[in-house]
């Protein structure tokens, strides 16, 4: 079987370093580089964070580069209350001894595109910038491409920043417009489906029977993410957003997609940031994303999982 | 004195072409490099048109970088209808030889300026998406520019492009906005100053006097945007919008510069890219720009003919 080669655009924040953990952890994709973005954390502190997180899991050598700080035009918003101060919750890495690449996020992303036309997936996880700057410094990526996996947006779902919008899409809803109308091929992972993705304490608790660093990374990481959930939102466990979308580019039956065309409201009013799908055909414009609208959130959970336990044995 | 050391992000245009001919004309100013973006045209027959008109100035030493073929957001807007197809008026310039840098012009601007921080200034005479991008991609770059000069907006005048906007900026408003707000120290060149440098039929006729390959190319190229002007206005005259962006190093005292706190309309309603300045401080934030807001519109406009008579005399006979 060849390898999915994939790169993740993120912003590492908790959900992300638990896609980052599942891409290192699962045979059908090749990891070929993490670009840092602003969003959970600052470009900075994501990407302390991401090259952390390769090191607890053996996986210095995957290239890491920093990408925007800044969105394209609102301005900036972070997430501490959501992900802790540094991001990862109540976990404590150690500083990586790692550094990120000299090239900007936006400039990998080009290069590494560009020289393997088809074969490149991208897993953005983060706010858009980074992939909409490349886009318009480089229209050619859009054919260069293989396929654009996308963790944002709230469909039918409300948001978890404004009433109506997703954080992802709220952060940058500029950058979002500039990749939804790239007409790269996108599937999109709203919150529709996300939130039925809910890591309890017991699945925790499954991952620490396996003894090794990465066990209590997750459950220190969790914990902190579990209590603003319960605090804000009233869910029990956590949301895990960022590694449904990851885990959708080697297991593609895990949800049920429509294609729309679906469009970001940059208009600055109350539904700034909002994304939706024309399910009627009221604009007369094509699809231009698939979009997941249905998950077997169980059968996601038990393979993420099931893949944690297998990471952690694999290093310990 | 020294000569100023410019760089400039242009979409050329008619007067973007007219401006490298002052800029080229000015000994207090040392022209450096273009960057090109779309705009009056696409960036491809932009950065053509950069090259034909340096080859034919026989400046082609001053590098050309070729930038983004698109705005940050909305769709491309490009005014064909005023500057002619080929967006030199009627001018035919031969196909250029030299070819562009091999820089992107966002990675052009961002290595030049942090080169020499402090050391060149850049003026904008096109829509600000390649220094709006550069600026996200390398936020230093905000403190590297010497100073920034921009051609766009309208402020107490009528628009260009819709009732409220200015073609540059409405082209791409959230470029602008950016740029607006990045911390660069901005001079605006607004149309309530350019409309005031009218370059009339007769001035165009008066510099055929020197029977030049230059003024000859001043006539074809701006006929276009003559009688542009003319079928909309019924004035006999074109504005020399970019030019006057170089007023501010080779004639200052001919500008009142104010400076207040400059916005532009990002919100898609009918005052998209319209740009205003919060005269009374309602808006509570500090200034961010210093904005033209007259001109002794006919001395700039002799001084731009004395330029062009003797470049005319000198280069090219």
């Amino acid at each position: 079987m060849t390898k999915k080669r994939i790169i993740i655009d993120t912003d590492p924040g908790i959900d992300d370093s638990l896609a980052i953990l599942l891409a290192l952890a699962s045979p059908e994709v090749q990891l070929e580089g993490l670009t840092v973005v602003h969003g959970n954390s600052s470009t900075e502190q994501g990407t302390i964070n991401a090259l952390s997180i390769l090191e607890l899991a053996g996986a210095s050598d995957v290239p890491v580069a920093m990408g925007c700080e800044l969105p394209l035009v609102q301005p900036s918003l972070l997430a501490p209350e959501t992900h802790g101060n540094t991001g990862l919750g109540y976990a404590n890495l150690p500083n990586p001894g790692s550094k990120p690449i000299v090239q900007n996020g936006c400039d990998f992303l080009i290069e590494q595109i560009m020289s393997n036309p088809g074969e490149i997936t991208l897993v953005a996880v983060g706010p858009l910038t980074n992939i909409a700057l490349a886009l318009r410094q480089e229209p050619r990526i859009v054919q260069a491409v293989k396929e654009v996996f996308i963790m944002g947006g709230a469909i039918r779902h409300e948001g978890n920043t404004t009433p109506l919008a997703e954080f992802n899409t709220y952060v940058d809803p500029h950058a979002a417009h500039i990749v939804y109308h790239s007409g790269m091929p996108i599937t999109l992972t709203p919150l529709d489906v996300t939130y039925q993705c809910i890591l309890l304490a017991d699945d925790v608790a499954r991952i620490m029977q396996v003894g090794s660093d990465i066990p209590p990374f997750i459950e220190a990481a969790t914990r902190f993410y579990m209590e603003f959930h319960d605090e804000y939102q009233g869910i029990q466990g956590c949301v895990i957003n960022d590694p449904l979308t990851l885990a959708l580019t080697f297991a593609p039956e895990l949800c049920d997609y429509e294609e729309y065309y679906v469009d970001v409201d940059i208009s600055g009013g109350v539904s700034m940031g909002k994304t939706f799908a024309d399910f009627y055909k009221m604009t007369g414009k094509p699809a231009n994303m698939k979009v997941a609208l249905g998950v077997r959130p169980r059968d996601f959970i038990k393979l993420f999982v099931e893949r944690m336990q297998v990471l952690s044995r694999r290093i310990s | 004195m020294t000569p100023k050391r410019i760089i400039i992000d242009t979409d050329p245009g008619v007067d973007d072409a007219l401006t490298f001919l002052l800029a080229l004309a000015s000994p207090e100013i040392q022209l450096e490099a273009l960057t090109i973006t779309q705009g009056n045209v696409t960036v491809e027959r932009g950065t053509r048109n950069a090259l034909a008109v340096l080859e034919f100035l026989g400046e082609s030493h001053i590098p050309v970088a070729q930038g983004t073929s698109l705005p940050m957001v909305g769709p491309l807007l490009a005014s064909g209808h005023v500057h002619g197809s080929s967006g030199l008026g009627n001018a035919n310039l031969p196909e250029p030889t030299t070819k562009p840098a091999s820089h992107h012009a966002i990675d052009y601007l961002i290595e030049r300026f942090l080169a020499e921080p402090g050391e060149i200034s850049l003026f904008a005479i096109g829509p600000l998406t390649n220094v709006a991008l550069a600026i996200r991609k390398e936020p230093r770059l905000a403190s590297a520019v010497k100073e920034l000069v921009i051609m766009g907006g309208a402020i107490r005048e009528g628009g260009n492009i819709t009732p409220q906007a200015e073609f540059n900026i409405y082209a791409d408003p959230h470029a602008a906005h950016v740029v607006f707000h990045s911390g660069i120290p901005i001079t605006l060149i607004p149309l309530d100053v350019t409309h005031k440098c009218m370059l009339y039929t007769k001035d165009i006729q008066r510099l055929q006097k020197t029977n030049s390959p230059i003024s000859r190319f001043i006539e074809d190229a701006t006929a276009v945007y003559l009688e542009f002007t003319k079928e909309k206005t019924d004035i006999d005259g074109c504005a020399l919008h970019d030019p006057l962006t170089l007023a501010t190093v080779i004639a200052p005292e001919l500008l009142t510069l104010e400076e207040l706190y400059v916005d532009v309309d990002i919100s898609s309603g009918p005052s998209m890219g319209s740009t205003f300045a919060d005269f009374y401080g309602n808006t509570g934030k500090p200034v961010n720009i210093k904005v033209a807001l007259d001109v002794r519109g006919k001395e700039f406009v002799e001084l731009f003919l004395e330029r062009m008579e003797n470049l005319s005399n000198s280069a090219l006979r």
